[in-house]
């Protein structure tokens, strides 16, 4: 996988996330199904968004820990206004905020929920999209209990 | 509080302020900013001459392209980041500055259009992090709005209510803004029409956002003893503090609130949080009128507990019944704030600061006003006094 800093994908009209060298390997395991942060190799907590030093012991070693993909919504919003066409057909469209098991906090979005089923606290799982050939975003659905 | 700190205490002031703002669809950033500091200098009754700093935040040209243009050579130049949250450190950089004899008199200038150079807060969304705000375009969290979303929702959930007890702040602030002929919204709002307004990002609707224009605005900062002797009384810099940031100070956001990776606590200030009382020499029970970053209504909320005018969940309540609109107990935004008067990038808040302190706001004048804060929920703060 390579780095992308392509912000639109002209065929879809759809925005992209911006991949910088130093988190192929969080888009290498979305790509594989799989939801992997990094995790402190000093104080063993995992820590978002991707950064060079664990943001709670300041360690600079960690290693790319396969997460349970586990968590409960934290937070959602609702989008009305649609900022470019792509949106159009999709508002009302949600953005939630997902906390993981392990305890980092995620922005992405619920998949396979109707927006006013979405509730704080309900419990979510992993989930993955592909929006390019290359390109696979990590999203949620209600978890299947 | 250091000695300097008690040194600096009412030792500078504003001297001359200068606002433009409106839609200016035949002018440049530049223009408008020239524009602002020519009102300013008159305002002040000084003279370009008289001026030896100056600090540009613009979305338009650069400070050596402005001072080209004004034909004035400066021994003190700085140019900073034109967000909101930044005003307030400009503002106490050239009292500093000017404390510190760097320079005699700084002008702060700014000038903006809303169109001419593209959507600048959405380029925003591609910085290494992604946006200021949270925004995080691919999966559809866009425009600084987000933000303020986030945090409004997860302080309803942690305290109760929702989006309608966003409305007396829109409503307050439009009533203010009928008294302001310079503002941009001026038709009359009810609670009802507010909750008419549509959606843009559930819980906010139009009206919890504020209206983006076309603006320039100048701001001169002097020695107490120099504004003195200006055309105009000087408002004094008695006290300040400077933006506190980190992971539990998120963007758009009071700490506390669990946006983004932001601990989950009812938040309440502390002694530190509240330094510029200190250095003032005063309490918030002093202030007399309050200014706060307004640029999405919650952000009233946020800014209301950030300095204690009411406990952690109680700003909801503490909005109702006119008590923060002229005549009330505590008066917010007297302007229209940036949801009526308009967005010049919150420099227009400061330049109302100091004409209420003048008694110069005609109908929305704050009756008998002496102090005044400018205050935001990231504790970011300038204490004036007349």
């Amino acid at each position: 996988m390579q780095p992308s800093f392509k912000m639109i994908d002209e065929k879809t009209g759809r925005y992209l996330p911006f991949i910088y060298p130093e988190e192929l390997a969080f888009w290498e395991a979305a790509r594989e199904r799989k939801l992997k942060l990094q995790r402190c190799s000093s104080c063993r907590k995992a820590w978002y968004p991707i950064g060079p030093a664990c943001p709670h012991c300041f360690s600079t070693k960690f290693e790319w820990q396969l997460m349970s993909g586990r968590g409960k919504l934290h937070n959602y919003v609702i989008y009305h206004k649609a900022w470019t066409p792509w949106f159009e057909k999709r508002v009302p469209y949600a953005v939630v905020q997902v906390q993981l098991e392990e305890g980092p906090r995620l922005t992405t979005n619920l998949l396979d929920c109707p927006v006013e089923k979405i509730r704080i606290g309900m419990p979510v799982e992993a989930a993955f999209e592909d929006i390019t050939g290359e390109i696979t975003l990590v999203q949620f659905r209600p978890a299947a209990r | 509080m250091t000695e300097v700190a008690r040194a600096l205490r009412d030792r500078t002031a504003v001297c001359g302020v200068g606002l433009r703002i409106g839609n200016f669809p035949d002018r440049t950033p530049l223009s408008l900013a020239v524009d602002a500091y020519q009102a300013a200098l008159e305002d002040a009754g000084m003279k370009r001459e008289d001026v030896d700093g100056i600090i540009v935040l613009s979305f338009g040209s650069d400070y050596d392209r402005f001072l080209e243009a004004v034909g004035t050579d400066v021994r003190y130049a700085y140019q900073g980041w034109s967000h909101g949250r930044f005003i307030a450190p400009m503002l106490q950089q050239a009292a500093m500055v000017v404390a510190a004899g760097m320079a005699k008199a700084v002008a702060i200038v700014h000038g903006r259009r809303r169109r001419a150079y593209g959507q600048t807060a959405d380029q925003e969304m591609w910085r290494q992090g992604l946006g200021p705000h949270g925004e995080t375009p691919a999966y559809g969290a866009l425009g600084p709005v987000f933000g303020a979303a986030v945090a409004a929702q997860r302080y309803f959930h942690m305290y109760g209510g929702g989006n309608e007890d966003l409305a007396p702040i829109a409503v307050a602030f439009r009533r203010h803004a009928r008294l302001n002929p310079v503002a941009v919204r001026r038709d009359p709002m009810t609670k009802e029409d507010y909750l008419k307004s549509r959606w843009i990002i559930e819980p906010l609707r139009l009206f919890d956002c504020c209206q983006n224009n076309d603006g320039g605005a100048c701001l001169i900062i002097t020695s107490a003893e120099r504004a003195r002797d200006c055309r105009k009384p000087p408002v004094y810099i008695s006290g300040m503090q400077g933006v506190h940031a980190g992971r539990q100070f998120h963007n758009l956001t009071l700490p506390g609130l669990g946006v983004a990776q932001q601990e989950v606590y009812k938040y309440r200030p502390t002694r530190e949080d509240l330094y510029a009382y200190e250095m003032a020499g005063i309490t918030n029970k002093d202030v007399d009128f309050l200014i706060t970053y307004d640029a999405f209504s919650p952000l009233v909320l946020f800014g209301l507990e950030r300095f204690g005018f009411c406990g952690p969940g109680e700003a909801r309540e503490f909005v109702k019944n006119g008590r923060i609109e002229l005549g009330g107990e505590l008066p917010v935004n007297t302007s229209g704030g940036l949801l009526s008067e308009g967005h010049v990038v919150g420099w227009n808040l400061f330049i109302e600061a100091v004409r209420q302190l003048r008694h110069e706001c005609g109908e929305r004048q704050v009756k008998d006003a002496g102090i005044c804060q400018y205050g935001s929920f990231l504790g970011e703060t300038v204490i004036f006094r007349r």
